[in-house]
């Protein structure tokens, strides 16, 4: 067991009595676990199928294709384990399957003959909250597309603060021309119209998931530098700094091992507010068309399509939903830590 | 819609760009035969005047049916929306190319014009003409009654004007520069109404390379370096039935009819142009252009997409019998939507891959699910040139088992995720396109072809992005379409002159030498017999080779309209693009005691009979 600092525990303490915030951190992990696993939930191949008294587990597995199940000599391809479903009940053998809750992956085009997509929810169709315009489901899409952008948003956030820390304690701590010099130098770079050139960047290339990353976070890391430019500005006058200095530490030591840990709390408190701005990023890039590729599950594509069915009311709903939700417990979790780590609850000055 | 009409109107500059300098590449051990008169050779007092030959047999068509209806009413304002304002008025230059252009050109007349259902020549500016006996020399006669919107009268003089105009370096028009040098040879004048204008070297279907219009010389007088600048805003003098009145840059452009418009007693302009007033504003979005359409702030509304058409219209104005559906069939030249396959990619450089592919696109399962069967397959790349196509020509049905055949025949096997696999090679293949409309058809699509092993990546991109990419020839697959021009045009898109190398219009780097010799005879060829049965042998090549894997076509507009909007009794042309359209065909009139009623039933609430109109008089299948 890990010993916390006592003033560590009396954080946490402290956390867990913002009842607002502490139960948004346990619902949002409930999120964040639910769709890493959404394989099990939400997907188009069986959890377990018995044939012929041999088990297979498709989920994670290759691809199992319909001739392995006798669907058909020519059946190359994945197999449709709702069909197969129908089939052994129609059989009344001994094989069966266990199909996750709701039975379609978010990529699945369920189309039908006689009416067209948008769907509108239905239980006996599976799809419980309808589906888009392609005939796709609309809770897969949402909860795939959360664990893309949540992703997306830890990914930025731990390119953006790393460059941003580094940069904002540098600047911070050898101060003079490097400090004035990078000071022009964001100034300049945060009123680049940033979403602009994603967008153009974007439109010539069809970014995959890392270079949106990278793109993005091109641009975002300024954000981080001033801030840590200011606390560091302020850590590195403290007696603890001029002791490591005095005893003989590197500068790379002092700022490391000294005054990034001394940070930390403040880093931690903006972390929630840059996930959420993380997410909204994404969200309008896909929106507008600019983000990652079709068909890649989006809420931004969501709410495009939304706003062109508005008659659907089953795609706007739950895209909102799901974002405001989401959006909320962020922010309550981000408030929660804020206050938890007010600097004025457990600081006694002397 | 309109993206596509940008994108149209691109393809068509590059496509005809092209064209030209094709021909450049031909007439080569011409070139020093041929007279390139400089600017200042032409100025007035060089005019190169002749005599005219003897024994020419002027020709003229009165007997052609009409194609307006005799119950048209002057009168009435059309409100039309535009996706953008003008970047210019100007029809040459920078910026000139935009959406806005078909309404200037709809009002320039030509020397002769098309029936739009016989396709014979009509009398347009000239009354009368003859061809020459060199094959590449037409001769017409003006009619005197000609006048530009200023009153000045139309002379041989005006035409002579539009090759000194567009063969000025001042125009910045590089393409027109070219097109008035390499293919439109001269304009010898021999009186003030009589005039011949030549081709570079005979050609097929003379008529319409020469049927130039005039340019108003005395309005331009002397080009000067600034034309691009000084010419902005200008609204130039023109021959047809409407002019420029007022605009207000970024919002709208007005256009009235001129009431005394020169031609408007001519045969086949009769109960033709009947609205007084056009009014055109901008309107930035389809889904703001609806809502000003059911707010009767737009007269018609366009709906070729089924999501219009079958539902979104079931709304009030619709239901109360305010407006009414029309959906009409059109036999034209149908442009060649689909998958372009780029032969110079290792995967596609089998044969067998190719038809693999092509039975892999389950095209059929888009219309018949996703667009409720409102489009049509399309067969092939020259569908609608009437007896030049092919019309015995099937596409390639979704078949997993043949796909299965033509792989296995290549040695290809399925990959554990059931995707087929050679070696290191997937059939993974990137799928380069650039409108939205396209993503979820291409989204089912892809669905289709992982059953049949096949992976498609979507890679959308902006417009110019997208043709940058292709027209490099880096794409691998493209999902694009092309314009059509008046007769099927194989050279720049198959040739093997244009393969394997950049900014060609051979975007699948067809090299076939069989193809090549084929096309060669076809384009040398004025023999229109020869050609046809070329055409339709080029086709059967083509589909062979199997490096285009066409999709869809829609043979039909589909329009809303306010009920005061009348119609003649047929409706259309046989190649209408918009019913209402007030200035291209200029059918439809405004009846004002059907609005008065309409108005007056909207206040009390009263419902009048919701109607849609299905006309299929030329649906051909």
């Amino acid at each position: 067991m890990i010993k916390l600092n006592p003033l560590t525990i009396k954080k946490i303490r402290r956390f867990k009595s913002i009842k607002r915030g502490y139960y948004s951190l346990i619902l949002l992990t409930i999120m964040i676990l639910v769709s890493i696993f959404a394989e099990l939930f939400i997907n188009s191949r069986a959890l377990i199928v018995k044939y012929e008294g041999n088990y297979y587990f498709p989920t994670y597995s290759n691809m199992i294709s319909g001739k392995t199940f006798g669907l058909g000599e020519n059946y190359d391809y994945e197999t449709s384990y709702r069909d197969l479903a129908t089939k052994f009940d129609t059989e009344n053998s001994d094989n069966w399957l266990l199909m996750p809750i709701i039975p379609f992956n978010p990529y699945e085009v369920d189309l039908k003959n006689d009416s067209y997509a948008p769907f509108p929810p239905s239980l006996k169709d599976k799809h419980f909250l309808g589906t888009d315009t392609q005939g796709r489901d609309i809770i897969a899409r949402v909860v795939y597309g959360f664990r893309i952008a949540i992703f997306f948003s830890l990914f930025l956030l731990f390119v953006t603060y790393i460059v941003g820390i580094t940069i904002g304690c540098l600047m911070g701590y050898t101060g003079k021309l490097f400090d004035l010099f990078f000071q022009r130098i964001i100034e300049i770079w945060s009123n680049v119209p940033f979403l602009y050139i994603v967008i153009i960047v974007a439109s010539i290339m069809t970014p995959n998931f890392i270079l949106l990353v990278l793109i993005v976070s091109f641009f975002g890391w300024t954000n981080m530098t001033w801030i840590m430019r200011t606390i560091t500005y302020k850590e590195k006058e403290r007696e603890y700094v001029l002791a490591a200095k005095s005893l003989g530490a590197s500068n790379l030591r002092i700022i490391f091992k000294h005054i990034i840990p001394n940070t930390i709390a403040i880093i931690v408190t903006f972390a929630p507010f840059s996930i959420s701005s993380g997410i909204v990023t994404l969200t309008s890039l896909d929106y507008l068309g600019f983000g990652l590729p079709h068909p890649t599950p989006s809420w931004g594509e969501l709410l495009n399509q939304s706003w062109e069915n508005l008659d659907a009311w089953w795609i706007s709903t739950t895209v909102v939903t799901a974002m405001i939700i989401t959006l909320t417990t962020v922010t309550f979790v981000g408030e929660a830590v804020r206050e938890a780590l007010d600097p004025k609850l457990h600081t006694i000055y002397e | 819609m309109k993206l596509q009409t940008k994108y149209l109107l691109l393809t068509i500059i590059l496509l005809t760009s092209f064209l030209i300098s094709a021909c450049d590449n031909a007439d080569k051990n011409d070139d020093k035969s041929i007279k390139k008169p400089e600017l200042e050779e032409l100025s007035d007092d060089k005019v190169i005047k002749g005599t005219l030959p003897k024994g020419l047999k002027w020709l003229t068509n009165e007997i052609d049916p009409v194609f307006a209806s005799e119950d048209a009413k002057k009168g009435g304002v059309f409100r039309a929306s535009l996706r953008s304002f003008p970047q210019t008025f100007r029809s040459v230059g920078p910026d000139s190319n935009g959406g806005f252009r078909s309404y200037l050109d709809v009002n320039k007349m030509s020397l002769i014009e098309m029936h739009p259902n016989t396709e014979n020549i009509i009398p347009g500016l000239a009354t009368h003409w003859a061809y020459g006996k060199d094959k590449r020399t037409m001769f017409f006669k003006l009619n005197k009654k000609a006048r530009w919107s200023d009153g000045v009268p139309v002379t041989a003089k005006d035409f002579l004007y539009t090759i000194k105009f567009h063969r000025s370096k001042h125009i910045v028009a590089p393409w027109y520069n070219n097109y008035y040098t390499k293919e439109i040879d001269k304009v010898v004048i021999y009186d003030d109404y009589t005039l011949s204008v030549s081709c570079t070297k005979p050609k097929p279907d003379l008529a319409y390379i020469v049927a130039l219009g005039p340019t108003p010389s005395h309005f331009y007088k002397k080009l000067t370096k600034d034309f691009v600048k000084k010419y902005n805003w200008n609204i130039v003098p023109n021959t047809g039935p409407y002019q420029i009145h007022k605009f207000k840059k970024g919002k709208n452009v007005i256009f009235k009819r001129k009431k005394n418009w020169w031609a408007k007693d001519l045969k086949y302009n009769r109960n033709r142009f009947n609205v007084d007033t056009v009014v055109l504003t901008v309107i930035r979005d389809m889904n703001l252009e609806w809502e000003h359409f059911k707010k009767a702030k737009l007269d018609t509304f366009r709906m070729p997409y089924p999501k219009f058409w079958h539902s979104k219209s079931k709304t009030k104005v619709f239901n109360n019998g305010y407006t009414h559906k029309i959906w009409f069939f059109v036999d034209k030249r149908i442009n060649p939507q689909g998958l372009y396959l780029n032969s110079d990619k290792e995967i596609f450089k089998d044969i067998n891959v190719r038809q693999a592919f092509a039975h892999s696109m389950n095209v059929e399962k888009v219309i018949s699910q996703l667009l409720r069967n409102d489009y049509f397959r399309l067969n092939h790349a020259y569908e609608g040139f009437g007896k030049y196509s092919n019309n015995t020509i099937r596409a390639r049905k979704f078949d997993i088992s043949k796909v299965k055949t033509y792989m296995e025949k290549s040695g290809w096997k399925r990959g554990k995720g059931g995707i087929w696999i050679k070696g290191k090679i997937r059939f993974s293949v990137p799928v380069t396109y650039s409108s939205d409309v396209l993503t979820e058809r291409l989204v089912v699509l892809k669905e289709e072809a992982k059953k049949a092993g096949l992976e498609l990546l979507l890679r959308k991109y902006d417009n110019s992005a997208a043709f940058k990419k292709i027209l490099e020839k880096k794409h691998t697959v493209a999902s694009m379409i092309w314009s059509t021009k008046f007769r099927p045009t194989f050279w720049s898109l198959y040739h093997s002159a244009n393969a394997h190398k950049t900014q060609t219009n051979n975007v699948t780097n067809t090299d076939d030498p069989l193809l090549d010799k084929m096309i060669m005879t076809y384009r040398n060829s004025i023999d229109t017999n020869e050609r046809m049965g070329l055409s339709v042998k080029i086709q059967q090549r083509l589909h062979d080779l199997c490096y285009y894997v066409p999709t869809m076509k829609v043979p039909y507009v589909r329009q809303g309209f306010w009920r005061w909007w009348r119609l003649p009794k047929e409706y259309g042309t046989k190649s209408s693009d918009d019913l209402f359209d007030p200035m291209g065909v200029g059918l439809a009139w405004f009846d004002k005691d059907i609005y008065d009623q309409t108005k007056s039933a909207m206040k009390s609430g009263k419902i009048l009979k919701a109607t849609t109109i299905v006309n299929e008089k030329y649906k051909t299948y």
